[in-house]
């Protein structure tokens, strides 16, 4: 039982440290992603 | 009533953000690959929030955290298989990679390039069945979070179903999926921080030494050894493996994220990013179901026990913000999901069955009238239909309806030569056939689920062997 329970807790471990720093990541980089969108799809508009 | 003053402000604020931020989104769309696949011009990171935004909502986090109440840490294998599969495909590019080439829309749509255009009607009707009738519980289940979070009579539960929906639809229906885009970036930061919030706060509360303790004397060794659990076993495990290779690949909603990146290797990125994701949507909203088990005790009604729990250990104002959080989860989910579902019937179901092709301004308004149609099956759905057991074992099987068929279909298509319209044909009935078991006999989840993944890929393999020579080859298509 406690040899699962300790395996668990690393997987959550794992997991939420990869939550939380794609999830800063993804808040800066995918800010400018967005941009990046409109910027296209205001040139083919223009088109 | 548990929301003091400024937890309404902050809900309301958030409220008003998202939906002049998705009324933006109209202006970009002049035509139907605007409206449905964003033009294809998702870069790796806002694909990522818009992918990861659609597949976690309150209804995730409702379901994860009732699989966590019931079955303890064993409930972790769920979210391990989700992510690990997820990242496997994105850094193989199985399937996905060929179908992003072939510049699809709708995955019924690789239906007819590969096999035959009836076929694709067939696979159509399928996806829409299996997809809205999943769609079916979300409303209740999202609308029921979000009273017992607040403190409003349950009472009120039409009232708040009837409030999301409107929500969703007015911007799904105004701007299709660069509102959706837009949205789903603020619902993801959000619903993030709403997390990581919530999982601070229940180890705080809770303790781990509680949990640890909660589920050893509620569950026993089945708490912690998923092989070892009724509700699991290995039977489950290879359900779960199969499942989610072909929700990854062939479920709509995230198909539709694959289709509108820029490119196929940008989809392969996305992929693996939001695996690592998946792995914390399924693990966190589990924890806080055995956080409620130790503080609340086995007595509590298994759905039920995390927003109650959650209620209780959130101070003012976090309250607030993290509903707000799981508000932005339920309005990413469900909009992407009536754009993905009310598009297959416009594009896959309606589309070919006509004569004469639709224009594209005719298309678009197709796509919004069913959009309002699913919307309202969806809420006559969810205050009409009573769940038969746990919610995730519900909505694996509805998606099982066309996944199974869907997967072999896919996988035959693009790897095998010798994969036919027979075959197809065969995978998609004799896949869905295997639900039945389920829904009408009570099979258990786990031999429903690895029998229907069975009899589809017998149908694709008998099917295609009996069913002569193929028109349409692997290398025309690929």
């Amino acid at each position: 039982m406690t040899n699962w329970y300790y395996f668990w807790l690393f997987d959550f471990a794992v997991a939420g440290t990869a939550f939380t720093v794609i999830l800063a990541i993804v808040a800066v980089r995918g800010f400018a992603d967005l941009m990046s969108m409109f910027r296209q799809l205001d040139e083919e508009q223009k088109k | 009533m548990n929301f003091h003053a400024i937890d309404w402000i902050i809900v309301v604020l958030y409220l008003a953000g998202t939906m002049a931020a998705g009324l933006y989104g109209k202006r970009y769309v002049t035509g139907l690959g605007d409206f449905l696949v964003a033009g294809r011009k998702l870069g790796t990171f806002i694909g990522v929030a818009t992918l990861a935004a659609t597949e976690i909502g309150t209804i995730t986090f409702m379901y994860n955290a009732q699989l966590g109440f019931t079955a303890g840490f064993s409930s972790f294998i769920v979210g391990l298989i989700s992510g690990c599969v997820m990242i496997f495909i994105g850094k193989t590019g199985f399937l996905v990679k060929k179908m992003r080439a072939m510049g699809i829309m709708t995955v019924p749509e690789f239906f007819e390039q590969r096999y035959s255009r009836r076929l694709r009607l067939l696979t159509g009707i399928l996806v829409a069945i299996g997809g809205i009738l999943n769609m079916g519980v979300f409303l209740k289940v999202e609308g029921t979070f979000l009273l017992l979070i607040s403190g409003v009579s349950r009472d009120y539960l039409k009232e708040m179903m009837t409030g999301i929906l409107i929500l969703e639809v007015l911007y799904t229906v105004l701007g299709g999926m660069v509102s959706i885009v837009i949205t789903d970036f603020i619902q993801f930061v959000f619903l993030g921080i709403g997390t990581v919030l919530i999982t601070g706060f229940t180890i705080y509360r809770a303790g781990l030494d509680n949990m640890f303790h909660a589920v050893s004397t509620n569950r026993g060794l089945a708490g912690f050894d998923p092989i070892l659990n009724s509700d699991f076993g290995w039977g489950f495990i290879v359900f779960q493996v199969l499942l989610w290779l072909a929700v990854d690949t062939c479920w709509q909603t995230t198909a539709m994220r694959t289709f509108s990146t820029k490119d196929p290797e940008t989809s392969g990125k996305v992929l693996v990013w939001t695996g690592f994701i998946f792995l914390g949507r399924g693990m966190m909203p589990m924890l806080w179901g055995i956080g409620a088990l130790a503080m609340l005790g086995p007595h509590v009604d298994s759905l039920e026990a995390m927003p109650v729990m959650i209620a209780k250990i959130l101070p003012v104002g976090v309250l607030g913000l993290v509903t707000a959080g799981m508000l932005a989860a339920t309005m990413s989910v469900n909009s992407s999901y009536l754009l993905g579902w009310s598009s297959v019937i416009a594009q896959d179901v309606v589309g070919p069955a006509r004569k004469e092709p639709l224009s594209q301004t005719a298309q678009i308004r197709l796509n919004r009238v069913t959009n309002l149609f699913v919307s309202l099956f969806v809420w006559f759905w969810g205050v009409w239909y009573t769940l038969p057991g746990p919610v995730y074992f519900y909505l694996n099987m509805t998606g099982t309806i066309f996944l199974a068929g869907a997967f072999a279909a896919v996988t035959g298509g693009l790897y095998w030569k010798k994969a036919n319209t027979v075959g197809g044909y065969s995978a998609m009935l004799a896949g869905a056939a295997g639900t039945v078991g389920f829904f009408f006999m009570k099979l258990p989840v786990n031999y429903a689920g690895v029998l229907s993944f069975a009899l589809a890929a017998i149908g694709m393999i008998v099917g295609s062997l009996l069913g002569g020579s193929n028109k349409r080859a692997v290398g025309k298509i690929a």
